[in-house]
């Protein structure tokens, strides 16, 4: 019969040990380097960076610089200051466009990566449950085999006391006392004088008290 | 909108991981002892979630009402034909002075005439394409957050799923173990009475 299990044999390895130590350690890493990264991306994302004020400053730039080069014939031209005055419109929304578009990507990827984060969180815990339900289907039927072996110990326990009683009672007459060799006040064995040695009913009480 | 902002719930996280599966050492530059690897990850991964709604909930709705809601677009360039007119006239004006011209006034009541209907047409011009553009974006930004809620949905049913599958094989398994408990106890209660059986004189 073998020892009993020892639960440090089923302790995690060293190399399990090192394993999780640096994964902790490089999760902690990343959640005071780069997290807060990222929620510094929100709150750019969410003002657009400056993307705007720049991008429209080139806007107005790009237009004064094509429309107001010094010439004589522009300055009486009568048409020159609508002109631009529609030129400036038009670059301003292309200007303001392209912010909101750099805007909202700005967003959408910070909302991606956040969400990625939850996401990969989210799949561990299925991992985990999936870990724990093999955990307890494992309690439960090492529980169950343990219940198990105890009633087979018992019924084996039980059937090898009913077969002694019965050979007891089937040269005794009862069920708790046996047959066995009498014993003189030494302890040595009775032999009669056709050479076999003497025999007497013996109890369980006279079992443990023989010296 | 001012956001949340730090580690929200990381702090108290670590805290409480004291004593259960994880010892933080304060410090990167020590490696953390990590007795119960099962404990930690589930904690990590509640605070994880825990974390995206303190930091990145508010977030979320906002950019989900914004891609409903923004006229932004609009109101900028309803804004910029206002400041148009006015800054357009002064750089004629100026110009004009500079090299000395004189209009006569049938002509600057006409440049003004025209400068009024540019930047009127201009105006219009600049406000309807304003609103498609941001009838663009809109569509565009919800689209991707579509996307990113199609990612978050399609996770949720995968973990639904991993759930239901778990609660199913441990009902399976229990049922299993029942099965087999039974008919082990039968099998030892025969084992016995036909030990009994055997010991019974004449039989």
């Amino acid at each position: 019969m073998g020892s009993k299990p020892k639960k440090k044999d089923y302790q995690p390895t060293a190399a399990d040990r090192a394993s999780a130590s640096v994964a902790m350690a490089q999760y902690r890493y990343f959640k005071e380097k780069y997290d807060p990264l990222l929620q510094q991306m929100r709150d750019k994302a969410a003002t657009g960076d400056g993307a705007k004020k720049t991008l429209r400053g080139r806007g107005n730039a790009d237009t004064m610089q094509a429309l107001t080069a010094p010439s004589y014939q522009r300055a009486q031209n009568i048409s020159t200051a609508g002109d631009m005055a529609q030129a400036y419109q038009g670059q301003l929304g292309v200007a303001n466009r392209s912010a909101k578009d750099i805007e909202n990507m700005m967003k959408t990827n910070v909302l991606k990566s956040a969400r990625k984060q939850a996401a990969t969180a989210q799949t561990g815990m299925a991992q985990a449950a999936r870990l724990s339900t093999s955990d307890a289907l494992a309690r439960a039927k090492n529980n169950q085999d343990v219940a198990q072996a105890k009633l087979n110990a018992a019924a084996q326990i039980g059937t090898a006391g009913l077969a002694k009683g019965y050979d007891n009672y089937q040269s005794t007459g009862s069920v708790f006392s046996s047959e066995g060799i009498a014993r003189d006040a030494n302890g040595n064995p009775i032999k009669l004088k056709d050479g076999t040695f003497k025999t007497e009913n013996q109890t369980l009480g006279s079992l443990f008290g023989r010296g | 909108m001012v956001y949340a902002r730090g580690m929200g719930q990381l702090e108290p996280f670590i805290g409480n991981m004291t004593g259960r599966g994880f010892n933080s050492t304060g410090s990167l530059g020590y490696l953390p002892s990590v007795s119960n690897p099962d404990q930690a990850f589930a904690d990590i991964t509640r605070n994880e979630y825990l974390d995206f709604i303190n930091n990145y909930g508010d977030f979320e709705n906002d950019l989900i009402a914004q891609s409903q809601n923004d006229t932004s677009l609009i109101d900028q360039a309803r804004e910029d034909v206002a400041s148009a007119s006015a800054l357009t006239r002064g750089v004629a004006q100026r110009n004009a002075s500079r090299y000395g011209g004189q209009l006569t006034p049938a002509q600057r009541q006409q440049m003004d005439r025209r400068l009024e209907l540019s930047n009127t047409l201009g105006g219009a011009q600049s406000v309807n394409d304003a609103r498609l553009a941001q009838r663009e974006m809109n569509t565009g930004l919800l689209n991707e957050l579509i996307n990113v809620g199609q990612g978050v949905n399609e996770t949720s049913q995968n973990q639904l799923g991993q759930s239901a599958a778990n609660a199913s094989a441990r009902n399976q398994a229990y049922q299993n173990a029942r099965a087999q408990s039974r008919a082990q106890t039968y099998s030892t209660l025969g084992s016995l009475g036909a030990a009994a059986l055997f010991m019974i004189p004449g039989i």
